[in-house]
């Protein structure tokens, strides 16, 4: 028994450790479902309609059948008992439409699956879907959410004419009352445009089903492994022990990974029928038009206020796109919207109305920031137009309307109870880095110089560490295995999915932490139902605080356990385990985990009631949902020639909380800019009149690239939350709340001296040449 | 999308408009038409094709001529659909004597669909335009 | 993202290129119009005739008073040629605001002409530069205007077997001030507009104006109205305002989501008027 060992001390939690993911990520060696090879694999395409409405009076797969290489193809009779695609929200009098597998008799959106080709290698299998013959009669679509609600417009679901998908109503305290008194009232219709998510994977899957076992492997890129698993075991009627679901590595989710698609039940289905190993690679095309998209808003606002600032109620009427079907969430997300309506402020009385439209388009569903984006842009613009009608700085309204740090936790008018905050510190600090008075005094300048300057704020709070489970669809606990090896080497299995997230290395930080040993010790998996007891996944900022609380429990679990073998090995009845050794600080004796571990699996004597080896299990369930919050500061400049937008400076405080690695945060929140940006300045998926998507490519959808990107200052505050012992919040979407409402508000500050008061995204240099120069849009 | 322009033609609306009617006359202005069969009173199936720089796609069509007031006006529908997508362009044209010719004035709507929205919405204006141009051209030439 | 079957040849001389291209081969120079077109199956060629190995027809050398430029010669190569920046900067400018540096990499002075997309950046320096283009076939060679030889979207004076051979471009003389510039629409990088502008001074006259334009409308064009107000000018800024106004007249301009008709013309003014400031500074 060694006496002395050296007693690691320097912590790792709070340092910039670099990603030990990326090593593989940026040499090109990572494994993503196109990676993935078998003997005897067979290739599928899917044949989409290309128009968004149309009755289907025949398809002729017969010349499919015949071309050479050709295994297998099937039209939506063949699937039709094969189960429906899910959607996992339920609100009141939610009408689901049938969402089978492939089109039956009828096609709703452009890319809407219509038959599967099954061939020797991809090439093939595209040349026979295209020799598939579709009789089409093409019917009128409606892509347009505020234009399928008007009298008359074509029905997109037949059975349903009004192409209402629910209504939903929530109140909070004395609206009418508010309103009544107000001194201001300020009305907006504000617009938050689709997006289309673009990971940089589209999706893929490789379905592998094996008879004699009766097992099905699927390989797919998702966010969600256990919940794909769960969902098409039951769809397909396949026992779900066997069936086995790995996300290998993803490049990137973004939200429209958490669904469970069509493709992935139906090449499940095929690969039982064919008995071949089946791969399906989404194109970027089929990406644009069938992965799901987000936002999709047209939301009329109104807001009370007092003629001192204090906000007193808030009214808000969504209509939410929906497309056709209804993915995996997508009613659920104008409700996230709703809960986050009052943002940060004070009030009380708030009255929500939301109108689910259906669309001739790919459902909406869950993207960066899902409902709270939406919410924020809409609150931090309203917030903006009553200080101006007030003739206040946005900066005092704002001020004015938080609730003090001793107000915490704060119950909000629509139902939640943010636990800590401090809401007047980043936005004090995003002012002090941008010295405010002095911007102000610039921008004063400027104008009298004819120049367009805007200072642009946004405080936005977020919810994040999803959830409660009586608050999410499918369970809101998180997972995490820790296995001691024989050798002192420490494997983690956690339930959630990361896809660049990071946890790799941040859970290995806590880990290191917790268990005093060297950060190359512990090794974290993920992502594969055979070898990851089960888990929720990742999605809505939930990994860290939510699975990152699973592995500190987990971790506390095995802490009891190595103090038993500890005291055993030392013939103590009181021994510390701290800094990777337990140690009898009466005779200082000590001896090390690696020693420990051996001792648990060697089983040569065992403390009582103990059994031998070192492994936890921890099932946490979070009694909240955690709320981080920020300020952004925007300065823009506009050019009156031509209306382009130059961001000047781009301020982001962020409070996430306790945070473990700064470097990873600043990646999430630059990354989360660059998206927020997008929608605020270029991005839209831009259906035309008979659905159409005329963005359907990177030829004409203007993603965000890194030389339009502006130089980001972050920095934070730290309020640590009470809901869980790691005190951290959740950082994921963040950035991309932020940003919108900032820029816009700093773009309709810059044109404020003509009269403009809101403007709607994305801020198109076009759009802004013709406020500038009074033409009509 | 919207189109609407005028083109001259150098022989009286009469003439112009009997042109206009006359499948023999329509296959050769249509853009890349290859084949024009009558189906049915004023309704024709056309075969096109298409070859711009690298682009180049088959279509099966229809072209319909219906609302005619001879010879002061009538409706033009063109549609193909085909590998790379589908358009349909669909117009009322109007013929008005212009000293010894006529003037021709359309006005009408080019939808498409498929890829080439997806990935053409870009070139879809300028293409359309020059589609109608060389259609007159060749009218004009006969 | 599949492409249809075809059969690829490439060919190490412009004799083979041309025998196979008269047997029906569609011509493969970058690649970069091409190849996503086949990808998304908007093209279907079944033999495709790779002009890159083609040695003939890279290169650029200096003729007496003028540049040609072999048709495989790279955005780059040209971006970064001592001579065309030495002898003919507008066209060096104008490769470097082309796509990106893999589109420059790979993209070629022909293959950019030959797709003649009416938002392209080359089209717009080879009108203000009166370039001349050398057709070749199997049954000879030609000489077109760029004028003549950009027809209308897409559209080229090109005859089926008929590959561009070189692009012929003059050598500035002393006193000649160039400049391009250019929206790029943020997606594709192709022009929203794109103005090229070469402009000679003798004295304090201007003696020659030329302006080519592209992304406006249906081909890149030269903008004689802008040419003619600015010649015998000295260039005041009243004077390219008011020159530079007249860049859409009698243009049927262009219309997508990305910008207006009426923008566009706003914009090819607005530029105008930038492109030549910068071109007259360059003529001291």
């Amino acid at each position: 028994m060694a006496t002395t060992t050296k007693t690691k001390t320097e912590t790792l939690v709070g340092k910039r450790i670099r990603r030990r993911e990326d090593p593989r990520l940026i040499t090109g060696t990572a494994t993503y479902v196109d990676d993935i090879k078998m003997p005897g694999m067979v290739y599928a395409t899917v044949l989409r309609s290309p128009h968004a409405a149309a009755n289907i009076r025949s398809i002729d797969i017969s010349k499919a059948l015949a071309t050479k290489g050709v295994i297998a193809a099937f039209t939506g009779k063949d699937t039709e008992n094969a189960g429906m695609v899910p959607c996992g929200a339920a609100l009141p009098g939610l009408r689901v439409p049938p969402h089978h597998l492939l089109a039956m008799d009828r096609v709703y959106f452009v890319g809407h699956p219509v038959a599967v080709v099954v061939a020797a290698d991809r090439y093939i299998a595209r040349d026979a879907a295209e020799a598939i013959e579709v009789d089409y009669d093409v019917r009128p679509a409606v892509a347009d959410p505020e234009k399928a609600l008007e009298p008359g417009a074509p029905a997109v679901h037949p059975q349903w004419p009004d192409n209402t998908a629910f209504t939903f109503h929530q109140e909070g305290g004395e609206v009418d009352k508010a309103f009544a008194e107000a001194d201001v009232i300020v009305k907006q219709r504000i617009t938050s445009q689709r997006l289309v998510p673009n990971a940089m994977e589209t999706r893929g899957v490789v379905a592998d089903f094996r008879p004699a076992e009766r097992f099905l492997t699927l390989y797919t890129s998702t966010q969600a492994p256990h919940l794909v698993r769960s969902l098409v075991a039951q769809i397909l009627s396949l026992e779900e022990n066997r069936l086995r679901v790995v996300a290998p590595e993803v490049g990137g989710g973004f939200g429209s990974k958490i669904d469970t698609y069509a493709e992935e039940i139906l090449m499940s289905w095929v690969a039982m029928r064919v008995h071949k190993p089946i791969k399906w690679i989404e194109s970027r095309r089929e990406n644009f038009t069938c992965t799901i998209h987000g936002r999709g808003h047209a939301d009329f606002y109104e807001i009370a206020a007092k003629r001192d600032g204090e906000i007193t109620g808030i009214k808000l009427k969504i209509i939410q796109d929906l497309g056709s079907f209804l993915s995996l969430l997508t009613p659920a997300i104008p409700t996230l919207s709703v809960l986050m309506m009052p943002g940060l402020y004070k009030t009380k009385n708030i009255r929500a109305d939301i109108v689910g439209a259906f669309t001739n388009c790919v459902a909406t569903d869950a993207y960066r920031g899902a409902g709270r984006p939406e919410a924020t842009h809409g609150i931090e613009r309203m917030v903006d137009m009553v200080a101006s009608e007030l003739k206040m700085d946005p900066a005092e309204i704002r001020l004015k309307n938080f609730p003090e740090p001793s107000e915490f936790p704060f119950p909000t008018a629509t139902g939640l109870v943010y636990d800590s905050g401090d809401y007047a510190a980043p936005l004090r600090k995003a002012m002090e880095l941008a010295d405010y008075t002095k911007l102000r005094r610039e921008q004063k300048e400027a104008r009298d110089q004819g120049k367009l300057m805007g200072i642009g704020l946004c405080t936005y709070g977020e919810i994040c560490a999803m959830g409660p489970s009586p608050a999410t669809p499918a369970g809101g606990w998180e997972s995490a295995q820790v296995k001691i090896e024989p050798s002192g080497k420490i494997t983690i299995m956690t339930g959630i999915s990361p896809h660049g997230q990071g946890e790799e290395t941040t859970f290995a930080q806590i880990t290191a932490d917790e268990m005093g040993v060297d950060i190359d010790d512990v090794l974290v998996f993920h992502g594969d139902t055979s070898l990851v007891q089960y888990g929720i996944g990742t999605f809505g900022s939930r990994s860290t605080a939510v699975g990152g609380t699973a592995v500190y429990f987990a971790l506390q679990n095995l802490k009891t356990k190595i103090k038993q073998f500890g005291a055993m090995l030392l013939e103590s009845e009181d021994v510390e385990f701290a800094g990777g050794q337990c140690i009898d600080h009466k005779t200082g004796k000590t001896v090390s985990l690696k020693e420990i571990a051996f001792a648990a699996y060697r089983a040569l004597k065992l403390p009582p009631g103990a059994e031998p080896g070192l492994v936890a299990t921890s099932f946490w369930e979070p009694p909240n949902f955690t709320f981080p919050f920020g300020a952004h500061l925007v300065v823009t400049e506009v050019d009156r020639d031509t209306g382009a937008i130059s961001i000047r400076r781009y301020i982001a405080v962020d409070d996430c909380g306790k945070i473990l690695n700064p470097l990873l945060v600043d990646g999430q929140v630059h990354g989360g800019v660059a998206q927020g940006l997008g929608q605020a300045l270029w991005e839209q998926a831009v259906y035309d009149d008979n659905g159409q998507l005329v963005t359907g490519e990177f030829m004409d959808y203007v993603m965000p690239r890194a030389h339009m990107m502006p130089w980001i200052e972050t920095a934070s505050t730290v309020t640590p939350t009470p809901v869980n012992p790691l005190g951290v919040k959740g950082v994921g979407e963040a950035g991309t709340i932020g940003a919108s409402p900032a820029v816009v508000n700093s773009v309709v500050d810059a044109l404020a001296p003509l009269g403009v008061r809101h403007i709607d995204m994305p801020m198109t240099p076009e759009k802004i040449w013709r406020l500038v120069s009074g033409r009509a849009a | 999308m919207k189109i609407s322009g005028t083109s001259t033609l150098a022989v009286p609306p009469d003439r112009a408009y009997q042109m206009m009617q006359d499948p023999e006359v329509l296959a050769r202005a249509i853009p890349g038409c290859e084949s024009l069969e009558r189906i049915g009173p004023d309704e024709y199936r056309m075969k096109m094709k298409m070859a711009m720089a690298s682009i180049s796609g088959a279509f099966d069509g229809k072209v319909r001529i219906t609302d005619q007031q001879s010879p002061t006006s009538f409706k033009l529908t063109v549609e193909g659909s085909g590998k790379i997508g589908f358009m349909k362009g669909e117009g009322l044209l109007k013929l008005t004597p212009s000293g010894e010719g006529t003037e021709v004035s359309y006005e009408g709507d080019v939808q498409v669909g498929g890829t080439i929205a997806a990935v053409g919405q870009r070139l879809v204006d300028a293409t359309a335009k020059m589609m109608i141009k060389r259609f007159f051209d060749k009218l004009a030439a006969g | 993202m599949i492409p249809q079957t075809f059969e690829y040849s490439a060919p190490q001389t412009l004799e083979e290129a041309l025998g196979l291209l008269a047997a029906g081969g569609k011509p493969l120079a970058g690649g970069m119009s091409l190849i996503p077109a086949m990808k998304l199956r908007l093209a279907a060629p079944e033999r495709l005739v790779d002009l890159g190995r083609v040695q003939e027809l890279n290169y650029i050398r200096q003729d007496g008073a003028t540049l040609r430029i072999g048709a495989t010669t790279t955005h780059f190569e040209v971006e970064t040629s001592p001579l065309v920046r030495g002898k003919c900067p507008l066209l060096a400018e104008t490769a470097s605001h082309i796509g990106d540096v893999q589109v420059r990499n790979m993209g070629t002075i022909g293959g950019s002409a030959a797709h003649a997309d009416p938002a392209a950046d080359y089209p717009a320096a080879l009108q203000a530069l009166e370039a001349r283009l050398v057709l070749q076939g199997s049954g000879g060679e030609r000489t077109v205007s760029v004028d003549d030889f950009l027809v209308d979207t897409l559209t080229t004076a090109l005859e089926p077997g008929e590959v561009i051979r070189e692009v012929i471009v003059p050598v500035d003389d002393q006193g000649t001030g160039t400049a391009y510039q250019k929206v790029a629409q943020l997606a594709s990088g192709f022009a929203i507009v794109g103005i090229a502008v070469r402009i000679r001074k003798a004295g304090d006259k201007v003696s020659m104006a030329r302006v080519g334009v592209t992304g406006l409308s249906n081909r890149a064009f030269r903008a004689s109205h802008v040419e003619r107000a600015l010649e015998g000018r000295r260039g005041s800024p009243a004077e390219i305002e008011a020159a530079a106004n007249l860049v859409a007249q009698g243009v049927e301009a262009n219309s997508d989501i990305h910008a207006s008709a009426e923008y566009r013309r706003h914009l090819a003014a607005i530029h105008a008027a930038r492109a030549i400031a910068v071109a007259l500074s360059r003529t001291a």
